[in-house]
């Protein structure tokens, strides 16, 4: 047992480090504008070809395809927020709307990137070759890298919305935008920065999730379903909640991938979740109130 | 005197319901002036529109000689024009000190903002009391203390507070009313919009009745009117 | 519905019946057959999202259950395709009875996300059942449907044109009863205002796990003759596209109208279609398609047929 142990806590780490991440960038534009941003997962895929043009056919390095990807990733978001949700704001269907237009900007991303890049697969430089010796068990050092770092991004994130200025300001207009603007916020600003600070979450998932797996078009998708029932578990209101179901979710995937083989997890996960659904109809760890 | 705010025949409503038909009133620099009236005569609607929460269809704003009709409201703010609203729930999962540090948000209230945070406490010791409880566990009486607070917090060359005391014990009423007292004192140019006249007679210099989105009347020192006229003005004449 | 609407819904069905008899080559036909198929799957998703005003996103899963319910059938136990596709609209119906469990209770982005991961989980089953469904490669050389002797690939499409337009046909009928309906009012009574129900005592629960179940048996029949007609079940019919492509018809016809997502449907398949044929153009294509959307949303709301709608209406006024 011991030889399965630590690799399957290992990969559980991971899923829920990479789930934690795609989620936050939700819940983080949720809180804000009470949008879904249905082609987070898009960014993620745009991030990583952008970050493997610049990092291989430029030859410019991973540290600067990094760069790029992310910072193509954060424009894209931006631009989202400006085209396709903010004409939208104030009207009464915003939230079903809004995922319709999101839905939208991510078959316009994934079929824009198929028709740029072609079918064939890609894949990124590891940050750090070699592995690692963690309690006896061989781990490959990229992925230990992604399980520090997803803590430290999201440790991160929860100091800046709480402690600083501009941090506090989109956790204001989350709360009540009338109150925001009289005190000297501007609210659409705001709802750009949380666009694009999320598109940000987006953009360093999937330059990491790019050396691990093959990019393709639909590298996104998965990871954005799974950051759905992490989001359906966690509820959407606190980034401590989401941040908590995201690793639930993740050490189950691997559990039951461990006792119950790749070829049942899919169904069990989802039976747990109608099952919490129906009894807690605000997630695991939501609020009473929606 | 010169003018610190001109609204000039200002038309608004909310989607195609009017609510304000022409209002005009004015504000000259050290004055303080009052607003009362029925509800659902378009006051809070007229203060909204000065703030910039709402677009007015026709009409001006003149703030401090700036024409700010079309302004953004954070640039209102940032020029130093603050409106408290009313009944105010803030940033229901905000703390309260976390809350009034946010609300020196522009450049201008970021200066001497820990200054300011220390004359807040000493008007109002209890939000000091309070600095880290969240702002939706806080009584009636607090909010509004933490809605003044976040106000002064701003900087403001003229503030705007809408019914301060609505809904409050008549000894909270007393309390805050003394601070609102007090922030005059100072020399904050003000706008109060109140439905105890006798308050505002007090308070200001000035006092304009809104009826029907309309200024029905101006009062001032010279025709200040007696208990029997202002039941009068609310209830009509000869309701009781 | 009015009733020059009824009288154009019945005008239009006339008229796609004689199509036939002009439009002889195998091609044409197919094209015609296949929006037949998305517009029965776009009209029965109007009833949950349009008329009921429930977020449902899972809506193209029942559509792919019944593609595999199909297609199972008939590969792996051999059941006759005349079985296999109306076991589509039962299996589907049973999916929606599930899904309508926790749904039932749910409130607004929630309602969302579940019926959406509920699709895409129904992929991730499918992928992983691999024994069963074919996995990624899918199932592919399903039986052919044929009377007596006669294949009904035969005569360049003939009877599978009727048979689809046929399922079209009875889909549009059922659900222009169920809007006509006390049912129906009273769903559109509480997509408009929520208060209603609670006044009226009409139970939200209920109402939803009905138009679940409703907007479901038809789409997995279609779905199930999808798989018959093509011969094949691919994984795709759970994916990204079919579901924008098909929501993008239910917005640009106007959701709520029945008949605007029915045209929009057969407008968007040729529109496609012809796109297909242009080098380059099979990957763009769904990015017009999802720019039109995006386009109909910001400068007409109500849809396409809404516009013409309110040309007619505002003509009648003046």
């Amino acid at each position: 047992m011991d030889g399965v142990l630590i690799p399957t806590l290992v990969s559980g780490l991971l899923l829920g480090s990479l789930y934690a991440l795609m989620a936050s960038g939700l819940s983080l534009i949720w809180t804000t504008l009470g949008v879904f941003n249905f082609a987070h997962g898009a960014l993620m895929t745009l991030g990583a070809y952008i970050a493997w043009t610049v990092t291989e056919q430029l030859g410019l390095g991973l540290a600067a395809g990094f760069v790029a990807g992310i910072g193509a990733a954060v424009i894209a978001g931006v631009v989202i927020e400006l085209l396709l949700v903010r004409p939208f704001y104030g009207s009464r269907n915003m939230m079903l709307i809004t995922v319709m237009t999101t839905l939208a900007a991510s078959t316009i991303i994934e079929r824009g990137i198929s028709v740029i890049w072609g079918p064939r697969l890609k894949q990124l430089p590891r940050v750090i070759d070699g592995q690692v010796n963690i309690l006896g068990a061989p781990v490959s050092a990229h992925e230990t890298l992604i399980i520090v770092l997803a803590p430290a991004v999201l440790l991160a994130l929860w100091w800046y919305t709480g402690r600083t200025r501009s941090g506090r300001s989109l956790r204001a207009v989350g709360q009540n935008q009338d109150s925001a603007a009289l005190i000297g916020i501007d609210v659409p600003r705001t709802f750009s920065l949380a666009f694009g600070l999320s598109a940000a979450l987006a953009g360093v998932t999937g330059v990491l999730l790019g050396s691990i797996r093959f990019i393709t078009p639909g590298l996104g998708a998965d990871p954005l379903v799974n950051a759905m029932i992490v989001v359906i578990f966690g509820g959407l209101g606190s980034l401590g909640a989401t941040a908590g179901a995201a690793y639930v979710i993740g050490m189950m995937e691997a559990l039951l991938v461990l006792w119950l083989g790749l070829y049942w997890t899919p169904s069990v996960l989802f039976v747990a979740l109608i099952a919490v659904l129906v009894f807690r109809p605000n997630g695991l760890f939501g609020k009473v109130s929606a | 005197m010169s003018r610190l705010l001109d609204v000039s025949g200002i038309h608004a409503g909310y989607g195609t319901v009017p609510v304000l038909h022409g209002i005009d009133i004015h504000l000259d620099k050290g004055e303080a002036v009052g607003l009362f009236g029925p509800n659902g005569h378009g006051k809070s609607t007229l203060l909204r529109t000065i703030s910039g929460l709402l677009r007015p269809s026709r009409g001006t704003v003149t703030f401090d000689g700036q024409d700010i009709t079309t302004a953004k409201p954070s640039a209102i703010v940032a020029a130093g024009l603050i409106h408290a609203q009313q009944s105010n729930t803030l940033f229901g999962d905000m703390g309260v000190e976390e809350t009034l540090e946010l609300s020196a948000f522009s450049p201008r209230a970021r200066d001497g903002w820990k200054d300011r945070l220390a004359e807040v406490h000493t008007l109002f010791p209890r939000l000091a009391e309070r600095r880290r409880q969240k702002a939706k566990t806080l009584s009636g009486g607090e909010r509004q203390m933490l809605s003044i607070g976040c106000a002064l917090m701003c900087a403001p060359r003229l503030l705007i507070l809408d019914e301060p005391t609505l809904g409050l014990s008549p000894r909270l009423k007393g309390e805050l009313c003394a601070a609102i007292a007090e922030i005059a004192k100072k020399g904050v140019p003000l706008i109060v919009v109140e439905q105890d006249v006798e308050f505002l007679l007090t308070l200001t210099d000035r006092l304009y009745l809104v009826e029907q989105g309309e200024v029905a009347r101006e009062i001032d020192g010279s025709n200040a009117p007696d208990h029997q006229e202002i039941m009068d003005m609310y209830f009509g004449e000869g309701a009781h | 519905m009015t009733r020059t609407q009824r009288l154009f819904a019945l005008a239009a069905l006339v008229l796609l019946a004689i199509v036939p008899f002009f439009v002889t080559d195998s091609y044409t036909r197919h094209v015609f057959i296949v929006a037949f198929i998305y517009a029965t799957v776009a009209v029965n998703w109007d009833l949950s999202l349009g008329l009921g005003g429930l977020f449902n996103f899972g809506h193209v899963a029942f559509f792919g259950i019944g593609v595999y319910t199909a297609a199972i059938l008939t590969t792996a136990l051999d059941v006759s395709p005349w079985i296999a596709i109306p076991a589509g609209g039962i299996t589907a119906a049973i999916a929606a009875l599930i899904i309508a469990l926790p749904v039932a209770k749910l409130q607004g982005i929630y309602v969302v996300l579940v019926t959406f991961a509920f699709g895409q989980l129904c992929l991730q089953i499918v992928l992983s059942q691999g024994d069963l469904t074919g996995g990624a490669e899918g199932l592919v050389r399903l039986p052919y449907l044929t009377i007596g002797d006669y294949k009904f690939i035969r005569d360049f499409k003939f009877a599978y044109y009727y048979l689809a337009l046929a399922i079209l046909a009875v889909s549009v009928i059922v659900l222009l009863l169920i809007a006509q309906s006390p049912f129906g009012k009273s769903l559109r009574a509480v997509r408009d205002n929520p208060d209603y129900a609670a006044s009226r005592g009409i139970s939200v629960a209920r109402q939803r796990v009905l138009v679940l179940v409703a907007s479901s048996v038809m789409t997995g029949v279609v779905g199930g003759f999808y798989a018959i007609y093509l011969r094949v079940a691919s994984p795709e019919v759970f994916g990204f596209s079919i579901a924008t492509l098909v929501v993008s018809m239910v917005l640009i016809g106007g959701a709520g109208s029945i008949i605007g997502p029915a045209i929009a449907a057969l407008a968007l398949t040729f529109a496609t279609e012809a796109m297909a044929g242009v080098r380059g153009m099979e990957e763009a294509r769904f990015i017009i398609v999802a720019v039109a959307m995006i386009v109909v949303l910001q400068v007409a709301p109500g849809g396409v047929v809404d516009i013409f709608g309110r040309l007619l209406g505002s003509g009648r006024k003046t």
